[in-house]
């Protein structure tokens, strides 16, 4: 019965019942479970009602999903033995065993020696680590400027965080200005496929980058099995960002979750996150994160903001106040409360310290908190592969020193969307555009007529960036772009 | 600033040094250029192992072991006697280590030889299909560079020693043939006594002392790797497989697998991680353990094998500037023998003998062309 309830069958923009896959069953500590083919593990134990995946090693305590895009080690768990997979990122199959870590895991008991191969090689002009709004987008305009692409993604479909945008974008008409982000992953996706260029590797991870002679080598694992050694003459690095934490009390119990692993529970995979919720942020993620969860029948009962204004649009704020959902500024989150998950969350209001006032406590009976407390840029093979890092809050935390054409401080290697500041789909997918060109131009597959393109899209970039929202962006810009 | 003694380098074999000299009154500074550990201590495998091949090296480890057992007690860090197990595969090397055996049981190291499935025993997740026998000593050991090092440290600045971190010794002043003093970039310590512990940077402080003697030191890149962490007791002891690529691994008092294989570039200062050494790594360790494959990497980093021809370090004192000692040149081996090198190296400087053979480390064999039989050397 549990199981019917935390799948969404009705959704005023999603079909669900359209696009789930053939029925099969996992196995949850024994316990069959009903999944379907091309979800990921833990949206089907989500939905089947068990959030707990597993405990802390030395307090034992409950860990639940954090940022469910293969970003944290919140939802590791045991898969047919092997220990420490990431079930957030990892496809579901027929007669699959799951178990929960409740110590440091062991090693299964035996495994046949291995036999050695070679890796598998794959070469190309421009090697393209994450595809979403700006891998896609740099994918595509390199294709068109003469490149032989490779784009990998560690996540099994394309599109990153576009895939859980059901909101309609803002901007221009060519920049899908009126379009739900969902629709604009569905059209990019076809442009990538449609192009015979460009060659696609899914579930696999770009684990370390390297100089190699003349070539630059991503090594990539592919469906945690398989090792592939992609060569290029460039590398644009669109890796994206994660969630950030704050500090509070509870702040690991399961039910604690970043925004976009809501979206992800109910936007791409049609599972309820859960029945009421609390959403810590009033920036746009946290607006739209709380239209999102009543148009998919949850209850949102509040937002806080610890800023004294709302950080988002105001028609976004507007349509949620209309709804209902009290936005309440200048309070924060004082502690969630519950055994094994989420029951309560307490807020207060704060004084200009940031101290919390005593007696203006709120308690919210709710079984989900959404922190919307913004991101920080995923720089990992960036800083790996020594790119210059400097440390600018305004674009998120610790980003990679480039040009305004997206090149980092390694000839060769380039940088796009959110992993080079943390910005938006729109400009991601116009920083996509010029590190995707410039590549191009880089190794010489494209004329000088593409030029005028990075011209085009920088204006455009600078046309969105001169609203009052891209003040602070520009802000951080200035300390990493260098000539 | 005055100091009677100044060593350079605060890697393990600087603050063991210090601690020693301190616990006998000497008034000693040490100088390191970034932070206690940082160039290869903190970077180092972990293992503690009296298996050598020759008399010195035997009877020097033996003494540090005991030693690593006194202050790991007495200070409270983690070292463990879970032995080294050196796995065989053919005749010819089993040859080989029962004279190395005899050797070691000669100077009470009680080493023995076992068979395959005593060693699966041992460590029950290992692949023996290959293996003919294997070497075993149950009181070699592993030690936790980090809580040792800060350890040494800790007790030698409770007893006066001065551990001066970010102080780069950038010259050292002589006048006469003597001593008179360390210039840093902070500013110059008088003194008479240095004691050059720098090991993989060893050649800059002979090349500041003047010395007149060739001390071939050229630092070599090494890598290390460690696994997520496990359930303890998966890999007790520190395996070792010659025959897969000079390889070592053991687990961590963490729980991850820790370990390296013989993939080595230079002479060179560089410390990027190679994708070479992350293959090798992999392919030697799953054949060791199979099950190892289903492991995820955490991390893989480089540190510095300083190397002298015959990998044995140059301990010792260099008569011709008064007066100058060496402790370098540790070819992977100096966070093992720091307990008993720092004990021999105080005896010389402060009773002008030791009862260690330290004589096998002279630092003159190389100017000389006496270069001592090669010590046995992994990863």
């Amino acid at each position: 019965m549990l199981v019917k309830l935390m799948r969404l069958t009705e959704h005023p923009i999603l079909n669900f019942q359209e696009k789930r896959g053939r029925k099969i069953t996992i196995y949850f500590e024994g316990q069959p479970i009903e999944a379907y083919e091309g979800e990921t593990i833990v949206m089907a134990l989500h939905a089947a009602g068990i959030r707990v995946l597993g405990y802390s090693v030395h307090k034992h305590r409950p860990r639940g999903l954090f940022c469910a895009i293969g970003k944290c080690a919140s939802c590791l768990m045991t898969v047919n033995g092997i220990p420490n997979v990431r079930t957030c990122i990892t496809l579901v199959e027929d007669g699959m065993k799951i178990e929960r870590q409740k110590d440091k895991p062991k090693l299964p008991p035996t495994v046949k020696p291995p036999k050695f191969k070679e890796a598998k090689k794959v070469s190309g002009d421009i090697v393209i680590i994450g595809g979403g709004p700006a891998g896609l987008m740099a994918a595509i305009n390199a294709a068109d400027a003469g490149a032989k692409v490779i784009l990998l993604d560690e996540n099994p479909m394309l599109g990153g965080q576009l895939v859980k945008q059901t909101h309609k974008f803002f901007g221009k008409r060519e920049q899908f200005a009126g379009v739900r982000g969902v629709k604009i992953a569905e059209i990019l996706e076809e442009e990538v496929r449609k192009r015979e260029n460009i060659e696609i590797f899914l579930e696999t991870s770009a684990i370390m980058l390297l100089q190699d002679g003349d070539e630059k080598l991503v090594v990539g694992v592919r469906k945690n099995k398989e090792l592939i050694e992609f060569r290029g003459k460039a590398v644009i690095v669109a890796t994206g960002a994660m969630e950030k934490m704050i500090p509070f009390e509870g702040n690991d119990l399961p039910g604690v979750y970043g925004a976009g692993a809501i979206q992800t529970l109910m936007n791409t995979y049609g599972v309820k996150p859960g029945d009421r919720v609390l959403i810590v942020g009033a920036g746009n993620v946290g607006l739209i994160l709380a239209y999102q969860l009543i148009q998919a029948g949850v209850d949102v009962k509040a937002i806080v903001e610890a800023m004294p204004k709302i950080g988002g649009y105001f028609v976004h704020a507007a349509k949620i106040r209309r709804l209902g959902v009290p936005i309440l500024t200048r309070h924060t989150i004082l502690r969630a409360e519950g055994k094994e998950k989420v029951e309560r969350a307490v807020v207060a209001q704060i004084d200009e310290k940031w101290r919390s006032i005593p007696g203006t406590e709120k308690v919210f009976d709710v079984d989900v908190i959404a922190l919307a407390v913004g991101l920080r840029p995923s720089i990992e093979l960036l800083h790996q592969v020594g790119c210059q890092i400097k440390y600018v809050p305004e674009l998120g935390g610790h980003v990679v020193i480039r040009d305004s054409r997206m090149e980092t401080t390694i000839k060769g290697i380039f940088v796009a969307g959110d992993s080079a500041g943390i910005e938006e789909a729109t400009t991601a997918m116009l920083e996509g555009k010029i590190a995707g060109i410039a590549a191009a131009l880089e190794i010489g597959t494209a004329s000088s007529e593409w030029f005028k393109e990075i011209e085009k899209a920088q204006k455009e970039l600078d046309e969105f960036r001169a609203g009052p929202f891209g003040r602070k962006v520009l802000e951080g810009i200035k300390k990493v772009v260098v000539e | 600033m005055r100091s009677e003694i100044v060593i350079i380098g605060g890697g393990i074999i600087g603050v063991t040094l210090a601690h020693e000299l301190a616990k006998r009154g000497e008034q000693v500074t040490v100088l390191e250029k970034k932070y206690i550990g940082s160039g290869s201590t903190f970077r180092c495998g972990t293992g503690i192992r009296q298996q050598f091949t020759d008399e010195a090296n035997i009877k020097v480890m033996k003494r540090s072991v005991e030693l690593w057992k006194k202050y790991s007690e007495e200070f409270g860090f983690p070292f463990k006697q879970t032995g080294y197990l050196f796995l065989l595969y053919d005749d010819e090397e089993v040859r080989e280590f029962k004279r190395n055996i005899k050797l070691q049981n000669k100077f009470g190291v009680p080493t023995r030889l076992i068979t395959p499935e005593e060693a699966k025993e041992i460590v029950p997740i290992l692949d023996i299909s290959e293996v003919v026998a294997a070497s075993w000593n149950p009181t070699d050991g592993k030690a936790d560079p980090f809580f040792a090092t800060t350890a040494f440290a800790r007790e030698a600045e409770k007893l006066g020693a001065k551990i001066f971190e970010y102080t780069e010794a950038k010259d050292i002043i002589v006048e006469n043939g003597e001593i008179r003093g360390v210039k840093t970039n902070k500013g110059i310590i008088k003194t008479e006594i240095v004691i050059n512990a720098a090991n993989a940077w060893a050649k800059l402080i002979n090349a500041m002392a003047k010395i007149p003697i060739k001390i071939p030191i050229e630092p070599y890149k090494h890598q290390g790797v460690i696994t997520q962490p496990l359930k303890g007791g998966e890999i007790n002891p520190m395996i070792i497989s010659l025959k897969y690529n000079d390889a070592y691994l053991t687990q961590t008092e963490h729980g991850g697998i820790i370990g390296g294989v013989g993939v080595e570039y230079g002479p060179t200062y560089d410390l990027t991680p190679t994708y070479e050494f992350l293959r090798e790594v992999s392919k030697a360790f799953t054949k060791i353990i199979p099950v190892l494959g289903e492991l995820l990497i955490l991390r893989t980093w480089a540190g510095f094998y300083a190397k002298t021809p015959d990998s044995n370090p140059a301990i010792g004192r260099i008569e011709e500037i008064n007066e100058f000692y060496i402790a370098a040149g540790f070819s992977g081996h100096g966070f093992m023998m720091a307990p008993a090198v720092a004990e021999m190296l105080a005896d010389l400087i402060t009773r002008g003998k030791t009862e260690l053979p330290i004589e096998w480390y002279d630092p003159y064999r190389f100017e000389r062309g006496e270069l001592r039989e090669t010590a046995l050397q992994m990863g």
